[in-house]
């Protein structure tokens, strides 16, 4: 098998991709510019929004993402714990009993001292950078933002942490009881929601949520302590996965440092 | 001067073309590429131009943020919320799943030294 | 205050139980509450059966369906359920009892198997297609991240594979749906079924291919399923006996149930399926044959089955449709029984290669005699189940004068033949030394013993269970009944 030929089948295979690739463009380019344009005339999210004051939350896609689709939240928790769970199995080692201090230890080495700018820059970031994750969580209801998006703020200030102090390791446990306690609370206010009677549907909003104090930091009931929660669960997960990647890197990179030394 | 750009169909249009486009050159990523972190990054282009598909063509023109604040009273002339809210929900399980192929991916290449998909050659027809 | 008995409880129940699951580490209950957890379901299950047989059963979740989620449980649905909790409790107490590897039995592994039998539940239940995405997603990566539990090369191989090909087709299936809400600007199934023939058709067209690649890819059709036996392979025996007896069904469950709901006239469709069915079939069975490894074999086989299923289901008509889900129930118990044997070999021998096999019958005579008992179940040998369930498809088709499924599966039954006789033979070859692994426990076989037990009963006695079968083909062809159901839930 000399070179020439196979180079050639090479090139042919990706002419042949690359029309598919444009024919399937232009024939789902046809479809939806024939069909697709015209905009939505009625849909379930209109209907959404034209009731959305009975949930008393100024945030419509809020009272859709924690109340009307809140079991669809549930599962998108439930996947973040998955993968969570998975890349701690992958980089956590023998289990979550390994010591802490050690792995710390065999870090310091293992990556290059972060600089004084970095360290400086994280120890004046990281107050703020909390205080708006949890500013963010806590207005869900009355402004853009939410548990997801400050759940990530906050596990990002962890994460410039990490970054900036190589001994610092997140606790597993204190980690673990975090994520249980957050996933199970999720799932015992919704089974609370079933058992009363006053809602009777699984995640109903059963504490009063008048349309008078919409608006108001404490109104909309149960959706702003759901978010509270999917706040610090999606805070310890993402938290989590920064933790595990970096001591899996961490444990790995010890025999090759001089190559990375810098 | 640009007010043709105020009728939904020319704007709904620029979104169809773009997210459309984005869609097949993560497709010919997905086909073509064979480093697993390219197709990664290729299933993620995908998904994307999913979402930019759906939040753009759910929303028209002149249309708020469903949130009432800034002197907003009423819900009424908002966008859509339930695309927005679904978007919200696939990304983040877009991202897990993206975290979970990226580490295995780290783990696989430790242990193999490869990372090309078409040298995965441990499990095939005998 | 009451907790009343819903079907939210198929769900909420294995994420609690998952959520809390380092208290269950600490408390050391995490095998029994693996083995618990499913079997409450089951039981929860046949509780609600006599409520289920009068009318489908709707639970709406916040807001009544049009626009909120709801979980639907139907009859057909019911015996999924419970047959997604019978298996899963089967595999759970040859995990516990069974002395399996380390890494089957932490905390980690717990949490998979409950979320995977949670997602599947919710795959099965849930009647909004978002939703359905979702839960699509949380059975998807359950099984990513179990499939690579070994960690070594093939075991992380298969995870990396099959989280490719999974992610892919989660990929077209959302856009699939993203596409319906842009057109009927509704997502809960009854609302869309109900406008779904006012889509233009081309958009029909576009919507249902990508579905059927999306669903298709998870329910392992053919064109579709070239990445399934090296998961099969890669995986630990037992771990794929849990995606070739529970995951797959859920999903082939969840293609037939939209192709039953959305479509005013599943006719337009049932060329298509049952091609692939036919497809899948002959392409998997006709490639087991020259198979050296056990896993794969029994991969290609599952595959094989699920083709049938395909076939019998995709025709549509209520005796195949009984035929078929009767079918899906046994190839469960079947694969659940010949993967879980697997296991037990690979323990007791390092390799279920062919060759590495011969002379097993001496060695562990029990399990190659229940190999045996479940290889003439898959051929469909009088009394056992699989003869009765094939028997149901095959007269299906002829009460319909439609000739040839018959003759396709009658061959496919023929190569099955050749290849199972090739392995049962090689078990029983005299051989002068044979190496040994690690001694079983007796308590070992329990589950298995069990399984091929269920086996010979639903043969001899199908009469037993007749009804279940019927009705759940009933419900599923029961379009109007499901939309007025769906629709008039209670808000």
């Amino acid at each position: 098998m000399s070179q020439t030929p196979l180079r050639k089948r090479v090139r042919v295979q990706t002419l042949l991709l690359f029309l598919l690739c444009g024919w399937l463009l232009a024939l789902q380019l046809t479809i939806l510019f024939e069909h697709g344009l015209a905009g939505q005339s009625a849909s379930v999210g209109d209907a959404l929004l034209a009731r959305n004051t009975e949930t008393g939350s100024a945030n419509a896609v809020t009272s859709v993402v924690v109340s009307y689709r809140g079991f669809d939240t549930l599962g998108e928790v439930t996947v973040l714990f998955l993968a969570a769970t998975a890349i701690g199995l992958l980089f956590g080692g023998s289990g979550p009993a390994a010591p802490g201090r050690a792995v710390s230890e065999s870090s310091g080495t293992g990556r290059s001292a972060p600089n004084e700018m970095m360290v400086t820059g994280v120890r004046l970031l990281f107050p703020a950078l909390i205080l708006l994750g949890v500013y963010v969580v806590v207005h869900g209801h009355l402004s853009p933002g939410g548990g997801f998006q400050g759940g990530v703020i906050i596990a990002t200030a962890f994460f410039l942490r990490m970054l900036a102090e190589p001994g610092l390791v997140l606790s597993h446990t204190r980690i673990g009881l975090l994520e249980s306690v957050s996933g199970s609370g999720f799932v015992l206010i919704g089974l609370l929601g079933l058992s009363l009677v006053g809602t009777a549907t699984f995640l109903g909003n059963f504490l009063p949520h008048p349309v008078a104090s919409m608006g108001q930091l404490l109104s909309a009931g149960v959706i702003p302590i759901i978010y509270v929660l999917v706040g610090i669960k999606v805070g310890a997960e993402v938290g989590a996965i920064f933790g595990d990647m970096l001591e899996g890197h961490d444990a790995r990179s010890v025999p090759i440092q001089k190559n990375e030394g810098e | 001067m640009l007010e043709f750009l105020d009728s939904p169909r020319v704007l709904h249009g620029i979104y169809v073309l773009g997210s459309l486009t984005l869609f097949v050159i993560g497709l010919y990523g997905l086909l073509a590429k064979r480093h697993l972190l390219k197709i990664l990054i290729s299933i993620a282009v995908m998904e994307l131009s999913v979402y930019l598909l759906f939040v753009g063509l759910a929303t028209s023109p002149g249309e708020t943020a469903p949130i009432l604040s800034d002197g907003l009273r009423a819900f009424a002339g908002m966008a859509d919320p339930v695309p927005q809210a679904l978007t919200l929900t696939a990304i983040v399980i877009g991202m897990a799943v993206l975290a979970l192929g990226a580490s295995l991916t780290i783990q696989y290449h430790r242990l193999t030294g490869n990372a090309d998909v078409t040298a995965m050659t441990e499990l095939k027809d005998s | 205050m009451a907790l009343p008995l819903t079907p939210i409880w198929f769900v909420a129940l294995p994420l609690l139980v998952a959520f809390s699951s380092p208290l269950w580490a600490r408390l050391r209950l995490l095998m029994p509450l693996l083995l618990g957890v499913p079997l409450t379901l089951l039981v929860l299950a046949i509780a609600l059966h006599p409520l289920v047989r009068t009318a489908p059963l709707v639970e709406t979740i916040v807001i009544a369906p049009p626009l909120g989620i709801h979980l639907q449980l139907d009859s057909a649905s019911l015996l999924l359920i419970a047959l997604i909790g019978l298996a899963s409790a089967l595999v759970a107490a040859f995990l516990w009892l069974g002395d399996t590897e380390a890494h089957l039995r932490g905390r980690r592994a717990f949490v998979l198997m409950l979320l995977l039998i949670a997602g599947c539940n919710g795959l099965v239940l849930t009647g909004d297609l978002f939703n359905l995405y979702v839960f699509l997603e949380i059975a998807g990566v359950s099984a990513y991240a179990l499939s690579a539990l070994r960690q070594d090369a093939p075991a992380l191989e298969a995870g990396l594979k099959y989280l490719i090909i999974g992610s892919v087709a989660a990929v077209f299936f959302l856009f699939a749906v993203v596409l319906i809400y842009l057109q009927t600007g509704s997502l809960s199934l009854g609302a869309v079924a109900s406008s779904f023939g006012e889509i233009p058709g081309p958009m029909q067209i576009l919507i249902g291919l990508l579905m059927l690649v999306g669903l298709g890819i998870k329910a392992e059709l053919f064109p579709f399923n070239f990445w399934v036996p090296d998961i099969y392979q890669g995986s630990h025996p037992a771990v794929a006996s849990l995606f070739s007896g529970i995951l797959v069904k859920a999903f082939l469950f969840v293609l037939f149930h939209l192709v039953f709901v959305l479509l005013a006239d599943p006719e337009v469709i049932r060329t298509w399926l049952m091609g692939l069915g036919a497809a899948t079939m002959l392409v998997a069975e006709t490639v087991a044959l020259r198979q050296q490894d056990l896993r794969r074999m029994l991969a290609y086989s599952s595959l094989g089955q699920v083709g049938l299923v395909t076939l019998a289901l995709g025709f549509g008509s209520e005796a195949t449709l009984a035929g078929g889900l009767f079918h899906l129930v046994n190839h469960t118990l079947v694969k659940l029984l010949l993967f879980l044997l697997a296991a037990l070999m690979l323990r007791h021998l390092l390799s279920v290669r062919l060759a590495d096999l011969a002379g097993l019958g001496r060695v562990m005579p029990l399990a190659a005699g229940l190999f045996v008992l479940g290889a003439l179940a898959v051929l469909g040998l009088p009394p056992l189940s699989g003869f009765v369930s094939k028997l149901w498809i095959l007269k299906g088709f002829a009460e319909a004068q439609v000739l040839w499924p018959i003759a396709l599966i009658l061959l496919a039954a023929l190569i099955e033949a050749a290849y199972y006789f090739r392995w049962i033979k090689t078990l029983y070859e005299p051989r002068a030394q044979m190496q040994e692994g690690r001694p079983l426990g007796h308590w070992v076989y329990a589950p298995v013993v069990l399984l091929a037990g269920l086996l010979i009963l639903l043969g001899v006695a199908p009469f037993l269970v007749q009804d279940l079968f019927i009705e759940g083909a009933q419900s599923l062809l029961a379009r109007d009944v499901n939309l007025e159901a769906m629709l008039g839930a209670r808000p």
